[in-house]
């Protein structure tokens, strides 16, 4: 994968990285270990009131996460000339949906967190907020993410794996996503199943 | 609301689980007119409402997963966890095994922490309402042959079986055409024929791969499924397979294509007026008759309002399944049988064996990438490439063998999403490749060991108040190497066949993953090393049966279900004409 880069990400990549490191405190735990450890994060403060009564409202984002949300998605799996987009697929509302309704409260602050600190990085590369960003500029900010994803001790670089995994999920069950998309055939009653043409010749 | 049954009359048998193994002595003994009594630990889920087959992910609240107030054990969370299901996990709602992680098993497979359990790691898939397992099982239905039977005589280790495979092919035929099955005879000495109905086609990257193992004097056949593709003229109750595609899906088949035993035994057992069925029925004990010694009925709880009942039977017929049915034997503890009923020999819970998994691998098949998408998945199964170890040669490093299960081509969700990166790229990436992957995971044989066993908690107790099981189970060094052969067998053929290989995986899944437990009463001709004999009938106690997965001497590497069936059949027609006898 090689998204247009306008601007050269390695340098200010590196630095990047190693400040977000230093703020949060970079896990002892080899990366097998965290991997194997579910709730071997970093504990998030207490939600804010706000988000807290978003979410016994059956909403976990606030208007503007959804949107943000809605940006972040469109750039994993952006509308193209053969179908629609995380967007149009509404992946955001599947998502919001699943996190008011988790049982699972370190989830939640994984999402927290990590759009306070996409946000944060989207300042640093583009001097402005992720959804006032350019769609160049989104995918220039994500590519850092993406190109480091097994640096999960970061909550940003786990944030962006659950974000794309959350986007594939929702976008590949959608409507959009297995009919326009991927142009499924199947789930419906067949009188025979084709199968491969050759399957006869191949027998001989 | 359960409909109280008459519990104040003696039946001739009652039989504990509705599994393949209950449904089937269920149906077996009813058909010789005698009348059974069905036990039932779960309830009567109204199942069509429970898998909705049919079902698009986006008209789910969920998509189809479990709802994230709930929460399904992981592979990391067996392996770390003791027990699995312990602290962590407060908040959730409901708590299942690995198998409930989507919206249609979620409620067929048990709360843990309702049904604790300890000792060694053990991945428990356990299924309590009508028809268990059998309603989400994977369908793949194969025979045993005397390569498995007579094992010990081929490799000297464990123990012959106490029949032969001619013995059990009439009643693998009976099982055959009662419920259906689909596939392609191979004329294999190691793995027989069944009695085929209509086949479904392979597709193009399995006829390649098929060819290519052709050259290596290997097989690959269609997925011999436990489902009817022609219908059965005698069960109003299943429809035939129409492809409809939702097969990949865990969950099982609503209009009952595939086989369960509600619809493939129970209710055509009920329909001869001979059966009665009590669901939430916890059998917590076989009782026995002070006098003769012989066993007079069961001890059970009523799952939802814990009140307690006994009934008397004139055979006791177990089929809780290869764990529980141990754990049944064991609790039935008395002057007469201070070790558990049937267990002389000191050998029930023993022997306890299954099928190890893990190893496999996944390719893409260059040919297919940006090709029109095509419906690949339209039928109940993909490929099973068949045995290969052990037949002629010797293994230098192992002994027994394994098969693989695959599929290949489009499915409802995209394989192949797990490439790196995001964006126009990936999203092009992942359509143009989509019907390009094939797979396939082993199934090799564990040995059944003497060691390998479990026992009762002294400790521990579940909902009801019955003590749980405890788990000695550990995989052996045959197995470890067995694996090892899996991943560079799945190689060569890949690389054979000219499949780009994407992963290679030799990671071992948790103890009991294939949910294939067996063996734990065996059976034999000495009644001091075998809990049963050659028809299921304990050594000890006569009117005794124990018809499920624990009568298996050896794992073989082929799926039990069938082989489960096949032998209870057997069992319960000798049963049948014992009672007559009054011999029991």
């Amino acid at each position: 994968m090689a998204p247009e880069n306008p601007i050269d990400l390695r340098l200010d990549r590196r630095q990047w990285l190693k400040t977000s490191a230093t703020m949060v405190g970079a896990s002892l735990l080899p990366p097998a270990a965290v991997e194997a450890l579910p709730q071997a994060e970093p504990k998030a403060a207490a939600p804010p009131a706000a988000a807290r009564a978003a979410a016994s409202a059956g909403h976990f984002f606030t208007p503007a996460q959804h949107a943000m949300v809605d940006e972040l998605t469109e750039t994993i799996i952006p509308a193209d000339s053969h179908s629609g987009g995380a967007k149009a697929a509404k992946v955001a509302d599947t998502i919001d949906r699943h996190l008011s309704e988790t049982y699972n409260e370190s989830e939640r602050s994984l999402w927290r967190e990590g759009l306070r600190l996409l946000d944060s990085m989207s300042q640093h590369y583009n001097g402005k907020s992720f959804v006032e960003a350019s769609p160049a500029d989104r995918i220039a900010v994500l590519s850092v993410l993406a190109e480091n994803s097994r640096m999960d001790d970061l909550p940003e670089v786990k944030f962006f794996n659950a974000l794309k995994e959350a986007t594939v999920e929702g976008y590949y069950t959608s409507k959009i996503g297995i009919h326009d998309e991927l142009e499924y055939k199947g789930n419906r009653i067949l009188k025979e199943y084709v199968g491969c043409d050759d399957q006869d010749a191949a027998k001989t | 609301m359960v409909p109280e049954v008459d519990l104040s009359k003696t039946y001739d048998a009652v039989v504990v689980g509705s599994g393949a193994a209950g449904g089937m002595a269920a149906h077996v003994l009813t058909s010789h007119g005698l009348k059974v009594l069905l036990l039932e630990a779960g309830k009567k889920l109204n199942i069509e409402q429970e898998l909705r087959s049919m079902e698009w992910p986006y008209d789910n609240a969920y998509r189809g997963n479990l709802p994230p107030d709930q929460h399904s054990l992981s592979f990391n969370e067996y392996t770390i966890r003791r027990p699995p299901y312990g602290p962590g996990f407060e908040k959730a709602k409901q708590l299942h095994s690995y198998i409930g992680d989507s919206d249609y098993t979620k409620n067929i497979v048990v709360e843990e922490r309702d049904n604790p359990y300890s000792g060694t790691n053990y991945a428990w898939v356990r299924a309590r309402c009508l028809g268990g397992k059998t309603n989400i099982w994977g369908r793949l239905a194969l025979r045993l042959s005397d390569y498995d039977f007579k094992a010990k005589s081929r490799d000297g280790f464990g123990e012959d079986w106490p029949i032969s495979y001619s013995d059990i092919a009439p009643y693998y035929d009976k099982v055959d055409l009662y419920l259906g099955i689909t596939g392609v005879k191979e004329n294999l000495d190691y793995l027989p024929d069944s009695i085929f109905q209509r086949p479904t086609k392979l597709n193009c990257a399995e006829v390649t791969l098929k060819q290519s193992l052709q050259k290596m004097g290997r097989v690959l056949t269609q997925y011999r499924a436990g489902v009817t593709s022609d219908g059965l003229k005698h069960n109003k109750y299943r429809s035939r397979c129409y492809g409809r595609g939702a097969c990949e899906r865990k969950g099982g088949c609503d209009i009952h294509a595939a086989f369960d035993s509600p619809t493939g035994l129970i209710y055509p057992a009920m329909d001869t007026g001979n059966l009665t069925l009590r669901p939430n029925s916890t059998v917590r004990e076989i009782t026995v008759d002070p006098d003769t010694g012989k066993a007079s009925g069961v001890h059970f709880i009523d799952s939802q309002t814990m009140k307690d009942y006994k009934v008397r039977a004139r055979v006791v017929v177990v089929a809780a399944s290869t764990l529980e049915s141990a754990r049944l034997l064991l609790l039935s503890k008395s002057r007469q049988y201070p070790n558990g009923i049937g267990n002389s020999s000191g050998h029930v819970g023993h022997n306890f064996c299954e099928h190890v998994m893990g190893p496999g691998i996944a390719g893409r098949v260059k040919d297919l990438v940006g090709k029109p998408p095509t419906l690949d998945d339209g039928r109940p199964g993909g490929f099973y490439l068949t045995r290969f170890r052990n037949l002629k040669e010797k293994h230098a490093k192992f002994i027994r063998g394994y098969g693989f299960e695959g599929s290949s081509g489009s499915a409802m969700f995209p394989r192949g999403t797990q490439v790196p990166g995001f964006g126009a790229a990936f999203k092009e990436e992942v359509r143009k490749n989509q019907g390009a992957f094939i797979g396939m995971g082993a199934f090799g044989e564990v040995l059944a060991r003497y060691e390998n066993h479990v026992d009762l908690d002294p400790v521990l107790k579940d909902k009801w108040g019955i003590p749980s099981l405890r788990f000695h189970y550990k995989f052996g060094d045959n197995e470890h190497k067995m694996c090892e052969d899996m991943k560079e067998t799945a190689k060569e053929m890949f690389e054979e066949a000219g499949f780009e290989i994407i992963y290679v995986s030799d990671r071992i899944l948790t103890e009991g993953w294939s949910i294939h437990e067996l063996g734990t009463s065996r059976m034999g001709n000495d009644p001091k090393t075998s809990v049963l004999n050659q028809f299921e009938q304990s050594h000890d106690v006569k009117n005794l049966f124990v018809v499920d997965g624990s009568a298996f001497v050896s794992a073989s590497c082929q799926n039990p279900t069938w082989s489960i069936m096949a032998l209870c059949w057997r069992s319960c027609d000798y049963l049948a004409d014992e009672l007559k006898k009054g011999n029991l």
